[in-house]
């Protein structure tokens, strides 16, 4: 197990410093100059040259990414542009916010997306399955953000029973924070439903044709039975490699739900900072997502052979 | 045990009684709190160093210094009472204002201002305007002095006009009198100390900016004009809520969540006017929305072509269109605001579909594409980008839009890497600085789109000169030259759209645009 995990993580380190070259390199490719954003409309050629010296942007570019990579194999990931705040306690302070929102997302999604697939395979072509496809299907097509608009409108404005602008951590006030946190929730694991239902049910489908499925219905086991311990476990093998998927992914930023919800997540730190062209920032999210992306499929595979014991992690 | 009917009355009548006794003092004694919306965070606390326009709006509550605009755009007295100017134009003396506090309740004096101004001019600083005082500025300090605690001298090497406005430029920080406990022992900064009618509270960052009352305020006794007169906190606190999304602003503005929003879209204009509750605030502003050309292009380096785009525009029914009758429309690189903007500015371009086909068909132009650098951070310059290539196209031009995001579209402007562009300038204040972002030599300066010497070296005595007079005539010329050499058509210059709640009172817009919360209060 040990073994298997050092291999894993040892795996994890040319992938990040491709990662790194990738991204360092990418940044530098678009077009636009932090300090003529900085500096706006009516910038003086001296006093910007002066600001680029100072951010070292002056420099060639392999010298500022090996100067970079020397600071990241420390654990500092620089200064942002912007506000010369250090990236990390930045990246890490945002990524509360919205590792709360996407974990709890997903977990509610998962909760309700595999009972609903398992019972949609269960009565495969019934009305029940094509409401529930359908239904999963709507949800997968709807935009985040304009859902989120809507539930904003119907609850914030409308209803006026839940806070339509703000963000209050659960460390100054829980029963604050959770009121400010329920639309974003919603929102997400709304969108998230669709496609683990979809997953969850194919998987399912797949395992309710397997014999020994038919062999245990056979031998009168009552039907909570069958797809309780005979089928939940082996279908939600798939799922769970796709909730992983799902994570590593919403982890990495959900910009537009924490846009229009006025969170102070990593995905508007990240936007914003693309935007202003803030490199360090724009550099250090990347990273950071992809660390936790590998790390959460890293979770993953760890608990995969929890469902299905033929995989063993050796 | 059942209540009977009248006792049921009875003690919801009492129960009700009970709540207001409890309320009523408290109501008394709560905190006002005026809740209002920045699209991006600010940048820092430091004045006029680290900052953006929101930085600016925000600090001007917190900051001020010795002269500040007035709405018209003059220059009016803040920290100093009054000035005289020496005969050769190159001393200013300025007797500053009795009994002004900082926010930690020291007493500001002559030597405060004379630290404030070294510090600003400390290249350490990063001071945005310190090359302004440079040698290739509007003129260098030579000699700061105070003749007493109350009297500041500065003397410039040059006589300049554009001295006191450059002080009191938002994006120099107003060149703010600040006290040195807003730095630390090693000069870095720490928070501003200043004399405004806030002072900062709490700066939770991609969440809030909190500003506070400050009870030690001397206001000055004229009306409140510009970011002058009397700045009177009638709020206890100001929080500027960081609110990206234009939608959920409006949301929670609707909702209560919010009092005020600034930076209105046009489209929300419509909708907002028709909710109750809710109030509207139009002002015209500074800054100009237009079409640039690159004079040293192939192609539109012929002033016919450049001319028949303007002669294809129909400006009114753009501005009409993309403003919505917010705004007018001005072909002049002064705003519609200005003092110096008179009838000689008022002529512009009006369509004429036949000579601009004459003057195409004399350049030899024959449909050749021409490129458009357009963004969609402001709506308004796209929309219009849209109506020109669309009214262009009328006259037989073929303009191709190419949309980039700001940052990148900012990069090309830089670098005067387009052919044409639809551009959004951020305002100026002072008319010569209104045509100096427009004019200088493209070899040195690429940004700059209006190229010529003769009309640079009239654009160098405005800046010399006092005279409003003498100065308007060079405007006045400087205009016909802009309109018939046609480096740019300025289409207008938009208008600053606030929504607030009814119970608001006394917000004013203002031409620079940003919002103003001193004199504003919640009823």
């Amino acid at each position: 197990m040990l073994g298997y995990l050092a291999r894993r993580l040892a795996m994890t380190i040319p992938t990040l410093l491709l990662v790194a070259v990738a991204v360092f390199t990418l940044v530098r490719l678009i077009p636009g100059d932090p300090v003529q954003v900085m500096l706006g409309d009516n910038a003086d050629p001296a006093q910007a040259a002066q600001l680029r010296t100072q951010l070292g942007l002056d420099q060639p570019v392999p010298l500022q990414f090996l100067y970079w990579l020397g600071k990241v194999a420390t654990g500092d990931l620089g200064h942002s542009i912007t506000n010369n705040l250090p990236v990390l306690p930045l990246i890490l302070e945002r990524f509360q916010v919205s590792a709360t929102i996407v974990l709890v997302a997903v977990g509610l999604a998962a909760c309700i997306a595999v009972v609903a697939g398992l019972i949609a395979a269960w009565k495969q072509n019934s009305a029940l399955d094509l409401a529930i496809v359908g239904g999963a299907t709507l949800l997968l097509s709807i935009p985040s953000f304009w859902l989120g608009l809507l539930l904003l409108l119907l609850f914030g404005l409308k209803l006026k029973w839940l806070p339509v602008i703000g963000y209050v951590p659960f460390s100054e006030n829980v029963w604050q924070a959770t009121l400010f946190m329920v639309l974003p929730i919603v929102t997400l694991t709304a969108v998230e439903i669709g496609v683990l239902t979809r997953m969850a049910r194919a998987a399912s489908i797949e395992v309710l044709r397997l014999e020994y499925v038919t062999h245990a219905r056979a031998k009168g086991v009552p039907e909570w039975l069958v797809l309780g311990r005979h089928v939940l476990p082996n279908a939600f093998a798939p799922t769970w490699t796709l909730i992983g998927l799902v994570l590593g992914h919403l982890l990495g930023g959900i910009a537009v739900i924490e846009t229009v919800f006025t969170l102070p997540g990593l995905g508007r730190l990240l936007v914003d900072s693309i935007f202003a062209r803030d490199y360090p920032v724009v550099q250090g999210c990347l990273l950071f997502t992809a660390v936790i992306y590998v790390v959460v499929n890293l979770i993953v595979d760890l608990c995969y052979p929890l469902f299905d014991p033929r995989v063993a992690v050796a | 045990m059942a209540l009977s009917r009248p006792s049921r009355a009875m003690m919801v009548g009492l129960l009700a009684l009970s709540a207001m006794l409890t309320v009523a003092p408290l109501r008394a004694d709560a905190e006002t709190l005026l809740r209002t919306r920045l699209n991006a965070d600010i940048r820092s606390t430091d004045p006029g160093t680290n900052r953006d326009a929101n930085t600016d709006g925000v600090m001007a509550h917190i900051v001020e210094g010795l002269v500040a605009f007035r709405d018209d755009t003059s220059i009016g007295p803040m920290l100093a009472d009054s000035w005289t100017v020496s005969d050769d134009g190159k001393t200013y003396t300025f007797h500053l204002r009795q009994g002004v506090k900082f926010h930690n309740g020291a007493g500001m004096t002559a030597d405060d201002v004379i630290w404030s101004l070294k510090r600003w001019l400390d290249p350490a600083t990063q001071w945005r305007c310190l090359s302004e005082f440079s040698a290739t500025g509007i003129a260098q300090i030579q000699k700061i002095e105070a003749p007493d605690a109350q009297t500041v001298a500065i003397t410039l090497d040059r006589p300049t006009a554009l001295f006191l406005s450059t002080l009191a430029r938002p994006d120099c920080g107003q060149t703010a009198v600040i006290h040195r406990d807003s730095v630390g022992p090693d000069g870095k900064w720490i928070a501003p100390v200043g004399t405004g009618p806030f002072k900062l509270g709490e700066w939770k960052r991609g969440q809030y900016v909190d500003l506070v009352r400050f009870d030690g305020y001397a206001p000055r006794s004229e009306p409140r004009t510009g970011y002058t007169g009397a700045k009177i906190a009638q709020v206890d606190r100001i929080r500027f809520n960081i609110v990206p999304d234009g939608s959920a602003a409006k949301a929670g503005l609707l909702s209560g969540s919010l009092d005020a929003i600034s930076n209105l879209a046009i489209p929300d204009v419509e909708d907002l006017k028709t909710r109750s509750g809710v109030q509207l605030s139009i002002t015209p502003a500074l800054g100009l929305t237009g079409i640039l050309f690159q004079t040293r292009d192939p192609l539109l380096k012929d002033v016919r072509i450049r001319r028949a785009i303007a002669l294809s525009l129909d400006t009114p029914q753009i501005i009409e269109a993309v403003m919505e009758g917010i705004a007018r429309a001005n072909n002049s690189a002064l705003p519609i605001g200005s003092p110096f903007y008179g009838e000689v500015e008022a002529q512009g371009y009006t369509q004429n579909i036949a000579e601009a086909k004459k003057l195409l068909a004399q350049a030899g132009y024959h449909g050749q594409p021409i490129k458009m650098v357009a963004n969609k951070r402001y709506s308004y310059v796209f929309d219009s980008a849209v109506l020109v290539q669309a009214m262009a196209q009328a006259a037989g031009i073929n303009i191709e839009i190419e949309v980039l995001d700001w940052a990148a579209q900012l990069d090309r402007y830089n670098r005067g890497d387009y052919q044409s562009m639809a551009f959004v300038y951020s305002p100026r204040l002072d008319p010569s600085l209104s045509f100096e972002m427009l004019m200088g030599p493209k070899a040195a300066q690429p940004r700059k789109v209006w190229d010529d010497p003769e009309a640079q070296r009239m654009l160098q005595q405005s800046m010399m000169i006092d005279d409003k007079a003498k100065r308007q005539l060079l405007f006045d010329e400087l205009h016909r030259r802009f309109i018939d050499d046609v480096p740019m058509i300025v289409l207008f210059n938009g208008a600053e759209i606030a929504a607030l709640r009814n119970n608001v009172k006394g917000f004013a817009g203002w031409l620079f645009g940003q919002p103003r919360f001193w004199g504003v209060s919640l009823q």
